[in-house]
């Protein structure tokens, strides 16, 4: 009966292994894929709105057909990264949004595993923050707020990214330009 | 036995309804229903597509703009699908959202939307979706301006979509442009 018992465990062991790892990466993906669906009712008050989806099957697409000398950058870029997605907004007056029209997407970034990157700077006027979720030491997610006066821009990245080519997204698949300074090495970590 | 003779100007309307059923994809697909459901929003009419630019139309610059390259065809032959609406008013005055949600409820589930530009300030509406084509993709494009608008659906092969969606927000005016536009070769 010992025995017979050992060689469930022994043929069983791996397999659950294998599918705790998968569901681990698996729940790591869906955690760092923002709920962005709650900022879709400002596009009624913005003067423009952008709104990107590049999910990972168009990752996937980008990562493999671009060819040639220019495209090796962004294929290095975007390796791993399974999907990218942008909601921007732009309003003719100041104070058209409130801090409560963005706390459903903070309150995702408040959860375990996200951290707010405090060595972040941008050119632009107004607020930028970088949130990222680690996997221990690996990054498997990103977000950036962008809250000025008169816009308002929320990207999150989905996957691995190097942050010291985070500002190199700029301007790629729908980022705007957040001019994001070059993030230093060895990024302070704030809860 | 008996013959029966159709009058030439019988033959010319069903060559003509055949016509303005192929120009919009035979009104049966998805491509269909959003020229059908923009004409009741708005209520306005689509028009025949030019014959000259259904007959020549070849989208020939656009990748190679973007790639800085020779010129080459970026719709896969035969592909392309346009409904053109001219000269018609598209009050879009606080009806930008509501538009959006009625297109996304068309094409949800079949289609995944790509990039979606809504402009308040100058009426302006643009939106990009994608469906697998087995090896490739369609691509539907819907842009809105305050008197003019298209619809626009082709097929792309992963390189040329992978050249545009480096830009997206660019792609849907690519699309439209050379879709509609005659290549003078």
């Amino acid at each position: 009966m010992k025995l017979l018992f050992q060689n469930v465990i022994k043929t069983l062991l791996p397999g659950s292994l294998l599918l705790a790892a998968l569901a681990s990466i698996a729940t790591a993906q869906e955690v760092s894929r923002l709920r962005l669906t709650s900022l879709d009712s400002l596009a009624a008050r913005a003067s423009q709105t952008v709104d990107v989806n590049i999910d990972e099957r168009l990752m996937h697409v980008a990562a493999t057909a671009l060819t040639g000398d220019d495209s090796k950058e962004i294929k290095k870029l975007i390796s791993g990264v399974k999907g990218i997605y942008v909601k921007s907004f732009e309003f003719e007056h100041e104070n058209e949004y409130s801090p409560a029209d963005v706390e459903d997407v903070r309150s995702q970034l408040r959860l375990p595993g996200w951290s707010k990157l405090v060595n972040v700077t941008s050119k632009k006027e107004g607020n930028v923050e970088v949130y990222v979720l680690f996997n221990g030491d690996a990054v498997g997610g990103l977000a950036i707020l962008s809250t000025e006066p008169k816009e308002l821009t929320v990207v999150n990245i989905v996957g691995p990214v190097d942050l010291q080519k985070l500002a190199e997204f700029e301007g790629e698949f729908g980022i705007p330009d957040l001019g994001l300074e070059p993030i230093k090495p060895k990024a302070k970590k704030e809860n | 036995m008996r013959t029966r003779k159709i009058p030439a100007i019988g033959v010319l309307i069903i060559v003509a309804v055949c016509a303005t059923a192929n120009s919009t994809g035979a009104m049966s697909d998805d491509f269909g229903s959003v020229v059908k459901m923009i004409e009741q929003f708005y209520r306005v009419k689509h028009q025949g597509i030019p014959f000259l630019a259904k007959a020549g139309m070849k989208a020939a610059t656009t990748a190679a703009r973007i790639k800085g390259g020779s010129a080459r065809q970026l719709a896969e032959a035969g592909s392309i699908k346009l409904a053109v609406f001219e000269n018609q008013e598209f009050n879009t005055a606080g009806r930008l959202t509501q538009f959006r949600s009625a297109l996304n409820d068309v094409l949800v589930g079949s289609w995944s939307p790509l990039v979606q530009t809504l402009s308040a300030s100058d009426g302006t509406q643009t939106y990009i979706f994608l469906r697998d084509a087995s090896d490739k993709f369609h691509v539907l494009v819907v842009t809105i301006e305050p008197h003019d608008a298209t619809v626009v659906q082709v097929t792309l092969s992963p390189k040329n979509l992978a050249l545009l969606m480096q830009d997206p927000s660019d792609m849907g005016r690519e699309i439209t442009e050379d879709a509609s536009t005659v290549d003078p070769d």
